[in-house]
């Protein structure tokens, strides 16, 4: 049974790999700018088994991580859920598991999985350089990123239907 | 010449890959590992104080920070020229023992376990965890996860975070225990060697009860001779958190034993024009080039490495399983790749055996936490074994103990050279003349890879759970004439 009815915002990736870091800033700034009694933000740099520890006994998730995709246009929202999510840099990594397959670990389990589980990945530029500073472009773009989704995770919490503008 | 590209293209771009070329009559002429590297490591660091790098580092790898975390401190305290008081050091390898307790769970569940419980060529969707469970029952999966998370909360309650840990502080650590967390800990950690020794007798039941899969790992195509390095203590047993790097020879004789400020006298760095990460090797032997035996300069540094470079384990039950894995594998040195995961289950007996041992020490809750710094002697290097391999931290500093330079080679570094070499040896015994390897062919070559537990996340850069892919043949014009996507 799912205890706790917050929505735990989720942001993975590395603050030192310029772009890489994105999901970490962003939780670490919207949790001034977008304050919200039923949001939880927590950032940290790990994937595969250890998601699951994170995220068990919430009732819904929202990750956010960066990808870098062929040919992508640097800062596209992408939104996936478990149906139609591929890889994005942080929910697996080579010493561990795919997400979807520690997602039905956790089922088979029996762990308090959020019912509700949603992706928000940030296309990136650079983040293949140790840095702590955004690429130029991605800093540029940061805090229309950013206000998208804002905006995003508060009308969620508002129980609006609409998604705006995240793809 | 043929080629083979094992080459996963998908969303996520930064991803290694593997290519297998194949002479005109079909036999795998050479196999290429690359992977892509993270730049700039040591131009980041300079002009920082070395008294803050042990935080930093934990921030190069998701996967194994506990390890950058203690080599980076025993720099640290190497350019202050101090040693830290006997509590801090205990705490400090408690610590440590909890993440080998975690990651070599972590290994042997999700990455080896699957090619031996549910079989090496068996279907690709039941060949992960799942399938694990789906064979051994849903209850040791649940213990997985238990023994898991209780080894990083006991990170956590040492190191401040189980990921971004800030315990170390050069001369020392920053807090020390309670009586009342003492307590708790000692009950955690008696669970981990019931576990360790409930993960040996399945490796037992499932892997040695098996002739086939015995035979594969002892006369399969994964015999690789090469010299075995590993950290041991005074009386030269497998050590992870301090010591002096032993290498041993392909015959088992000692080649050479260094502290850690002398690595560069026996370690020397290579590159590669088709790949990105160096290729450490024994400078005394030399290089040249990927081949085995007594006079090639190629090491490995894994759990098995730790196991031929050393005399015995210093804990009892580990030392029989030590005994056994030798006994049964033909005596010392072993070099059977896929022994590797043996000699990880060994070592987990080891680190939940020496997590007693330090927490039951009465030095474990002392007060005294931190050796007063000294004059910064300007250069310092701290070695670690982490999980994948002998880990160095290398730092100059001013006379305020400013970073000037940096100098790291990560476990998985050090297998670079044999990592290609077992991966070119398996394609080449299981690649038939002629014949497109199938998915299962595929998993057995990349059995070869997975047996070193590689992490590129701080070598390189982090890839996948599971390594996708899609292979290309080509004519030896180079024309595309067949792909195998998986």
């Amino acid at each position: 049974m799912i205890k706790n009815q917050k929505i735990l915002i989720y942001g993975i990736g590395n603050e030192l790999l310029t772009d890489d870091g994105i999901g970490p800033k962003l939780v670490m700034e919207l949790q001034k700018s977008h304050q919200h009694k039923n949001l939880v933000y927590e950032s940290a740099f790990v994937g595969g088994l250890d998601i699951l520890d994170i995220i068990r006994g919430y009732r819904q998730v929202v990750f956010l991580d960066a990808i870098k995709t062929k040919d992508g246009i640097p800062g596209t929202i992408y939104h996936f859920t478990p149906d139609d999510f591929k890889e994005t840099l942080h929910l697996s990594n080579l010493h561990d598991i795919k997400f979807l397959t520690a997602l039905e670990l956790g089922k088979r389990l029996n762990y308090e999985i959020p019912t509700i589980i949603e992706i928000i990945a940030i296309e990136i530029i650079e983040d293949m350089v140790y840095n702590d500073h955004f690429s130029p472009e991605i800093e540029k773009l940061y805090p229309a990123i950013h206000q998208k989704i804002g905006t995003y995770l508060i009308d969620k919490t508002n129980c609006k239907s609409s998604i705006p503008e995240i793809k | 010449m043929k080629r083979i590209t094992i080459d996963p293209i998908t969303r996520l771009e930064g991803h290694g890959k593997i290519e297998i070329f194949l002479k005109d009559d079909g036999d795998v002429d050479n196999v290429y590992f690359q992977v892509p590297e993270l730049r700039g490591f040591e131009k980041f660091v300079e002009g920082r104080p070395v008294a803050e790098l042990s935080q930093i580092v934990t921030k190069i790898c998701g996967v194994c920070p506990g390890c950058h975390h203690m080599a980076s401190g025993k720099a640290a305290d190497a350019v202050y020229g101090v040693e830290p008081p006997p509590t801090a050091k205990k705490l400090r390898e408690l610590f440590y023992m909890a993440h080998f307790v975690h990651s070599h769970i972590a290994h042997f569940y999700a990455l080896a376990a699957p090619d031996f419980v549910v079989g090496p060529d068996s279907p690709k969707a039941e060949r992960n965890i799942l399938g694990v469970i789906g064979k051994v029952g849903v209850e040791i999966g649940t213990e997985v996860l238990k023994q898991r998370r209780i080894a990083q909360e006991i990170q956590a309650l040492l190191g401040g975070h189980q990921t971004h840990v800030v315990m170390n502080i050069p001369g020392g650590v920053r807090k020390g225990i309670t009586m009342e967390e003492r307590d708790d800990i000692e009950q955690k950690v008696r669970g981990f060697i019931d576990f360790a020794k409930f993960s040996l007798k399945i490796f037992d039941d499932v892997v040695l009860g098996n002739k086939d899969y015995v035979d594969l790992i002892v006369n399969g195509p994964y015999l690789l001779n090469l010299h075995s390095m590993g950290l041991v203590d005074a009386n030269n047993k497998v050590n992870f958190y301090d010591g002096k790097v032993r290498v041993v020879d392909v015959n088992g004789n000692e080649h050479c034993k260094y502290a850690p400020n002398e690595y560069l006298d026996y370690i020397e760095e290579r590159v590669e024009p088709w790949s990105y990460l160096k290729f450490p090797f024994l400078k005394k032997k030399g290089w040249s080039g990927f081949v085995e035996g007594q006079d090639s300069g190629v090491y490995h540094a894994t759990p098995l490495s730790r196991l031929n470079a050393a005399d015995g384990m210093a804990t009892p039950l580990a030392q029989i399983e030590y005994e056994k894995l030798f006994k049964t594998l033909g005596g010392k040195p072993v070099h059977a790749t896929l022994a590797m995961h043996w000699a990880r289950l060994v070592e987990l007996l080891y680190a939940a055996e020496r997590a007693l041992e330090l927490i039951t020490d009465p030095d474990i809750t002392g007060k005294e936490l931190k050796t007063p710094l000294g004059k910064v002697v300007g250069e310092g290097v701290g070695i670690v074994e982490a999980q994948r391999g002998t880990l160095t931290h290398h730092y100059w500093t001013d006379e305020k103990g400013i970073v000037t330079k940096a100098n790291i080679i990560v476990g998985t570094t050090n297998n670079n050279a044999a990592i290609c070499m077992s991966l070119k040896k398996a394609a080449q015994g299981l690649i038939k003349k002629g014949e497109i390897p199938s998915e299962g062919i595929l998993n057995m070559i990349e059995m070869a890879f997975r047996a070193y537990d590689p992490c590129f996340s701080c070598a390189t850069h982090s890839l996948r759970g599971e390594m996708p892919m899609e292979v290309l043949i080509k004519d030896s014009n180079g024309n595309l004439i067949d792909r195998i996507s998986r």
